[in-house]
């Protein structure tokens, strides 16, 4: 369900005399995220008792299972210059623009270290989940969220934006009866497009192939960038290319993207990203080796165990667990690890290798990469990272916003 | 003692992607034999620098580093910078050729 205002003279009169705080790009995302019904059930921000059942039996306080606290932190002075209390209705302005209402229900602190070990299973701060939730500010309010103000996409993520409600929409236009979600954070080579291509076998099934009913949803994440991450234009316009190059047929494929500061919080968030998509309409997710992972805090295959752990009917999405894909020179093709019988021979994906390669400028074979797909990264550098298909310290100051808010 | 041993006889790669207009230079000159193949047919040649050469190398590019966790190889160095690598290697046909490429670099920089 929705929670945004249905036209501009309802927002103006619902904002009207109401005490404005601004808010970080983190919370407009999930606002937007809220109001738009990315994290149905929840109709805001969570109070006390919702993250200690979070944190404790990873459920909301009624049982839905929810695994990462969804939280609205603000430094205590604010609260005070503003004299916010329970209560209150205030205005949440993003850069400056009317963003959401918010309705204060409860103003708290909380235990950090017990929310960082319960998300993370650790609270090193070398962890950047953990490095995130260290640069929280100290105070927290609940309280439900209407948007106000509908955020203007630019191209050309305008063309990859989809609501829940618009995805179900288009789901059902499409025909499909199964959609396997396919999360990434990378422009795809072979061995990204083989987990895609694998995971639809799976998710089809017994379902009848002469007329199919199976999709395949690429949904990109999109958040924060560091230098050296792929730009966010390359990772979407370079899976739009796999589609447009007719490595996918058009009715089996659809890129769109999630707005989402990682947590890396491998299986917890896993069950998260299964939730989100749930929501977008998608019956299946495909989870490969260190999903959400980072470093060594997590196993490689933990984000499949924890579906194992999580009772029977508590998710309407089934998990897709894959493993590997690789070349392999005798068999002379990409194939599964968990088929292949050469795994001495294998040549394993290495995402820092094939970083390293465009890095270089130099277009690999089109086993691991295909053509098309470099040269609309590289077109992708040109038009819109300054060059280069990486962030960099420039793209970081002055990329163009993924999106707008209109002035009220 | 031993971690000194360890690192000062260590090297590190750093590796220079082979295209065909890059793998004919080499093929004429005699070279391509000393290309790896490393993925599904794509060709990379290998410049191992000493412990020195890549802390060098790292101070002389700051956005470069040393993944030790998965490539173990000097990683993020500039396009052009291994393209002056490469064509160090066609000209004196041979690939211990940092040292000199380092003496350029610095020469440049004292000018």
């Amino acid at each position: 369900m929705e929670r945004v205002v249905s036209s501009q003279s309802q927002a103006k009169k619902l904002i009207k005399g109401l005490k404005s705080v601004a808010v970080t790009g983190r919370i407009a995302r999930e606002c937007i995220n809220i109001a738009y019904g990315f994290f149905t059930p929840l109709k805001g921000f969570m109070g006390k008792a919702h993250i200690n059942a979070v944190c404790e039996k990873m459920t909301l306080t009624n049982g839905t299972l929810w695994p990462i606290p969804i939280v609205f932190d603000i430094k205590e002075e604010v609260i005070r210059e503003k004299t916010i209390e329970k209560g209150n209705t205030i205005l949440l302005l993003y850069r400056d623009r009317a963003l959401a209402i918010l309705e204060v229900e409860e103003i708290f602190n909380y235990d950090m270290t017990k929310m960082k070990q319960a998300v993370f299973g650790t609270t090193d701060a070398k962890h950047p989940g953990v490095k995130m939730y260290d640069g929280f500010e100290n105070t927290f309010i609940a309280g439900k969220i209407t948007l106000v103000n509908r955020p203007k996409f630019q191209p050309p993520f305008d063309k990859f934006w989809y609501t829940p409600k618009q995805m179900r929409q288009k789901i059902a236009e499409k025909g499909w009866k199964r959609t396997v979600a396919h999360q990434t954070r990378n422009v795809p080579h072979s061995g990204h497009e083989w987990l895609m291509k694998g995971a639809w076998f799976s998710t089809n099934g017994e379902m009848p192939v002469e007329k199919l009913e199976t999709g395949i949803l690429v949904s990109c994440i999109i958040g924060p960038k560091r230098v050296g991450d792929y730009i966010d234009e390359a990772i979407l316009l370079g899976h739009q290319k796999l589609h447009d190059a007719g490595y996918f047929r058009d009715d089996i494929h659809l890129v769109s993207f999630v707005m989402w500061d990682m947590r890396y919080a491998g299986p917890k968030e896993a069950i998260l990203h299964a939730i989100i998509r749930e929501n977008l309409g998608c019956t299946h997710h495909m989870f490969g080796r260190d999903h959400a992972g980072v470093g060594s805090y997590y196993g490689s295959y933990d984000a499949h165990r924890i579906f194992d752990q999580i009772p029977e009917g508590s998710l309407n999405i089934k998990p897709i667990r894959v493993l590997e894909w690789w070349y392999c020179p005798i068999c002379g093709e990409v194939t599964y690890s968990g088929l292949c019988g050469h795994s001495k021979e294998r040549q394993a994906f290495s995402g820092t290798m094939i970083r390293s390669i465009i890095q270089d400028k130099v277009k690999p074979t089109r086993l691991i990469f295909r053509p098309e797909v470099f040269e609309q990264v590289m077109e992708s550098a040109e038009k819109y990272g300054f060059g280069s298909p990486f962030c960099t310290e420039e793209y970081l100051e002055k990329r163009q916003p993924v999106f707008k808010l209109p002035k009220l | 003692m031993k971690d000194i041993k360890v690192r000062m006889t260590e090297k590190y790669p750093i590796n220079i992607w082979i295209n065909e207009e890059r793998h004919e230079k080499l093929k004429k000159l005699g070279l391509a034999d000393m290309t790896e193949d490393v993925l599904a047919g794509m060709k990379v040649l290998r410049l191992y620098c000493t412990d020195d050469q890549k802390n060098q190398l790292l101070k002389l590019y700051p956005m470069a580093k040393y993944d030790s966790a998965t490539t173990k190889s000097i990683e993020l160095l500039p396009a052009d910078a291994k393209d002056e690598m490469f064509e160090l290697v066609i000209e004196r046909k041979r690939l211990d050729v940092i040292e000199e490429f380092l003496k350029v670099k610095k020469n440049l920089s004292r000018k």
